[in-house]
């Protein structure tokens, strides 16, 4: 298990502040921080190529705080790999076990054995300045995990490369977590945290700020900040209220929300997922929960299908599935229903 | 002709100028130096043991005085410390100096009376008019060239190769000569060939601290003061010639060296 204990670090004008995490063994943490958050930071204070001004940092009950960086055994596969270009692909891989006194014939072994669980055993012999992005990632993991770390620190690791081989690093990386490898990756997309995480963190301004499994961050965003990163784009500054046992928001006296049973405060912001909104030509047969007439305003086509803007009294981001929205086309300046379950209106206390 | 005609041309001429500047002495040294004056200053024994002192003195120099100014240049690229600024300017200093001024304040320091001079005399060595001496002098005012380059090279090393072969169990040591020297090899050569050229063709600092033996540059300085133009011609030609031939062969095995990536060719790949 890995504990931070109130770590804090100043690098020029930027401050870790504060940081406390405790990752259990086996777990894929992914933390979440826009550029300049602080997340490669703290990535570089666990591996030890930085010291914190202050805090613990405990490995498997051990305190690692002031451990070299040699002896930490924790594995770094930097965004852009930092594959050694005076190396050819199996001089990188031999590198960390090269310098101790194993035998080249085992040194061989171990490379071959390590390139055929990546998949790279035909590039061995290659130069690494004509790899792609793909290639450079798996030879900089192989180089990593040849040494068996006790943990894996990822940064950015989908960064560099295309779009069409994320799926294939998403697989790679859930078979080594699978395999009981305790990870750290940190990223800027929330996408990779959905798809992969079994913790998140969000990092803002060197602070950690909500920590908790994916659905705990996502469903329950502590603030506007995380709720935009976590791909939240409609957000209505309402007014709660309980009228006849019945909670509601009130958005600028245009559109009553319906809401589940809960606690609320007297104000806030209601956030809604674009994905927990229907769209229909119709009006719905069934009670939905919430259903309003508005009109299509913009159709946009997006990473997963399309991304629909509707006017409703106010506007309303619906994305919908390729798939979808081929079988419901809709079309700019169309009258259009929208619909959502009482369930999925998320309130913040506060406006920020 | 295009838009740009008239700048290109004008361009065009004023390079002419520049390179017709920078050619034509040195033409003219070569054209007006007879065949048989340029063979016969070769065989002169004096003439060959001075070239030959100039070439091993000021290589010697440059490879001792680099086993410290690498590291140092590794240091001045990677760390900051306090007054960083102030010595940088100080590795500048010698090339702002003149050279017969650098040459006064190193015999202060390596004749008898001062700390240099004493220290190798306890040994029985005598820096002055001593082939130790002219070494020191080369190395004074040629140093810059080559800490400056490395300096410059190691900064094109992206850290965090460095950073990823510490993360992978290698000492600080195996870091340095496995990453970070081979990486910034081209700019450490091409530093070594300037701090070389630069050595061999001292002339100020030089000759304060040793006029015999005479070093290339001395000996040319000598012939011309002694017995005039003609005399010294032959032997300039020569060691220029000389120079040419050392530099091309240096260049080329720095060339066929090892592969180096700098930092943008490294992002491009």
């Amino acid at each position: 298990m890995l504990i931070l204990k109130n770590i804090s670090k100043k690098l020029g004008q930027f401050l870790l502040n504060d940081i406390n995490l405790e990752i259990s063994d086996g777990t894929y943490y992914v933390l979440l921080g826009r550029s300049g958050s602080g997340k490669t930071q703290l990535l570089e204070l666990i591996a030890g190529l930085n010291q914190p001004d202050s805090g613990e940092l405990w490995l498997d009950n051990e305190n690692i705080t002031r451990k070299r960086i040699q002896q930490r055994n924790i594995g770094l596969v930097f965004q852009d790999y930092a594959i050694f270009p005076n190396m050819n692909v199996f001089e990188n891989i031999a590198y960390s076990i090269s310098s101790s006194k194993i035998d080249r014939n085992q040194v061989k072994e171990r490379v071959t054995k390590a390139a055929s669980d990546f998949n790279i055993s035909h590039l061995l012999g290659r130069d690494t300045k004509h790899l792609s992005g793909g290639e450079l990632q798996r030879v900089a993991l192989a180089r990593t995990l040849i040494k068996s770390p006790r943990l894996l620190l990822l940064d950015e690791p989908m960064a560099s490369i295309d779009a069409s081989l994320k799926d294939d690093i998403k697989r790679l990386l859930r078979r080594l977590n699978k395999q009981g490898l305790t990870i750290i990756h940190v990223t800027h997309d929330y996408r990779e945290a959905v798809s992969l995480a079994s913790r998140v963190g969000v990092i803002h301004n060197g602070r950690i700020i909500q920590e908790g499994s994916p659905d705990d961050v996502f469903r329950k965003p502590v603030n506007k900040f995380v709720a935009r990163y976590s791909g939240i784009r409609n957000f209505f500054r309402v007014g709660f209220k309980n009228e006849n046992g019945k909670w509601c928001a009130v958005s600028n006296e245009k559109i009553i929300f319906n809401l589940s049973e809960s606690s609320y405060p007297e104000e806030g912001l209601l956030l809604l997922r674009s994905d927990d909104i229907k769209i229909s030509c119709e009006m719905p047969s069934f009670n939905p929960g919430n259903c309003y007439k508005g009109i299509v305003k913009e159709v946009l086509p997006s990473e997963y299908g399309v991304e629909i803007t509707v006017d409703a009294g106010v506007i309303f981001y619906v994305d919908l599935s390729s798939d979808t929205y081929k079988q419901q086309p809709v079309v700019e300046s169309s009258e259009v229903w929208l619909s959502f379950p009482e369930e999925a209106g998320i309130a913040l206390q506060g406006v920020n | 002709m295009n838009r740009n005609g008239p700048f290109n041309w004008i361009l065009l001429i004023l390079s002419s100028l520049v390179l017709l500047f920078l050619v034509a002495p040195l033409l003219g040294l070569f054209l007006k130096t007879g065949v048989g004056e340029f063979f016969e200053t070769a065989k002169d024994k004096e003439v060959q043991a001075s070239i030959w002192l100039t070439v091993w003195v000021a290589f010697t120099a440059t490879f001792f005085f680099a086993v410290g100014a690498i590291p140092f240049a590794w240091l001045l690229a990677r760390k900051t410390f306090p007054l960083k600024s102030v010595v940088q300017g100080i590795i500048d200093l010698p090339v702002v100096l003149p050279h017969t001024a650098a040459g006064i304040a190193l015999l202060g320091f390596i004749s008898r009376d001062g700390l240099l001079g004493k220290a190798a005399a306890s040994i029985g060595l005598n820096l002055v008019n001593n082939p130790a001496g002219i070494a020191i002098a080369m190395a004074f005012v040629s140093l810059p060239f080559l800490i400056n380059s490395a300096r410059d090279g190691f900064t094109n090393v992206p850290e965090r190769l460095e950073k990823a072969a510490l993360n992978l169990g290698a000492s600080r040591s195996r870091v340095f000569f496995t990453i970070s020297l081979p990486l910034a090899w081209r700019s450490i050569i091409t530093g070594f060939v300037m701090m070389f050229a630069r050595g061999m063709s001292e002339f100020g600092a030089v000759v304060i601290i040793a006029y015999h033996p005479m070093v290339a540059p001395v000996l040319i300085y000598d012939r011309f003061s002694s017995f005039g133009l003609k005399y010294a011609r032959p032997a300039a030609v020569l060691f220029i010639f000389v120079a040419l031939v050392v530099f091309t062969i240096l260049r080329l095995l720095s060339d066929t060296g090892k592969t180096v990536v700098t930092k943008n060719e490294y992002a491009d790949s």
